[in-house]
């Protein structure tokens, strides 16, 4: 499957996943589109379309909190954010997320401190 | 129209053990466990990974593609409550296992 | 002036309108890629911002001796003014 097929293939199966979460595609498509194609980059090399604004270590649990669509796995800051960290997603009233601003999980009080490990 | 598939014998169900099958070519995965049979739909609701090669804990499944957990017992998925795997009713008639689907 | 280092992914949008962001203010910076280097700095570089309070989410920046994770260009500013 070629880059942008992929790409579409990955469009078509987080929708709706998104969709129930309350979240939509960000209204830039320009933005959409570079996500998506680092994400079928990050598939190919790794078999898995991780966050591409999210290191990963050789600790399977913690990486599984970064395979997108991650939602689920740090809603409150993400709702908070009101988009997701990488901002493939926003809140599904955000027509401007140019106005959004991004700020760690600390901030929001729920920095996952986990250890870190080296990638296989 | 909703109707009762035969979907597996019971006694090819051992306990505890997840088992793939395909009533009228519906993807579905069955669980015998505690007395009671759970049938739910064989994708996961992330990215459509058979579950059945998943890991089960308790009532808890693990998809085995990128680690989602749900609740056999109704299909939730354990991170976000908007999400969940379709379940199907079951009833054992002559030892044979039906699922209720739609038709 | 103060020092400023960002530590990206190559894959990251906001890593890139980070960089943009103090390139059009013609402000020097360093980048370190964190997907481009072997494991012991990789290891180093997530060490520095865990003990920051920061999860292994990027950008993150060095600005003097401050830090913050994000692109967040009000919080590069307040920085950039502090003494």
């Amino acid at each position: 499957m070629n880059r942008k097929a992929r790409q579409e293939a990955l469009r078509f199966l987080f929708e709706p996943v998104i969709e129930k979460l309350g979240y939509k595609f960000t209204p830039s498509q320009e933005d959409a589109d570079f996500l998506l194609e680092q994400e079928t980059l990050i598939e190919a090399a790794t078999g898995i379309p991780y966050c591409p604004c999210q290191a990963r270590s050789n600790n399977r649990a913690e990486n599984m909190r970064m395979v997108c669509p991650c939602i689920p796995f740090h809603r409150r800051h993400y709702d908070a954010m009101r988009r997701c960290w990488c901002g493939l997603f926003v809140h599904k009233d955000v027509t401007d997320p140019d106005t959004l601003r991004q700020f760690p999980e600390k901030e929001h009080g729920t920095a996952a401190q986990t250890s870190h490990k080296r990638r296989n | 129209m909703k109707e009762f598939l035969p979907a597996a014998e019971l006694a090819q169900l051992p306990e505890g053990r997840l088992s793939a099958v395909r009533p009228k070519g519906l993807p579905v995965l069955l669980l015998n466990k505690d007395g009671r049979v759970f049938a739910l739909e064989n994708r996961c609701a992330h990215m459509g990974c058979p579950l059945a090669a998943g890991a089960l804990e308790g009532y808890t499944l693990e998809c085995p593609c990128h680690a989602w957990r749900f609740d056999v017992r109704d299909g939730s998925f354990l991170d976000a409550p908007e999400l969940r795997l379709k379940t199907y009713a079951t009833k054992i008639s002559g030892g044979t296992v039906f699922i209720e689907a739609e038709i | 002036m103060k020092k400023i280092t960002i530590y990206a992914l190559s894959t990251c949008l906001w890593c890139k309108k980070t960089k943009k962001y103090f390139e059009d203010r013609n402000i020097k910076f360093e980048t370190v890629d964190y997907d481009k280097q072997d494991e012991a700095h990789q290891e180093a570089m997530m060490a520095e911002m865990r003990a920051a309070n920061c999860s292994g989410s990027f950008p993150f920046l060095k600005i003097g001796a401050a830090c913050t994770q994000g692109y967040n260009p009000e919080e590069f500013d307040k920085l950039l003014k502090l003494k």
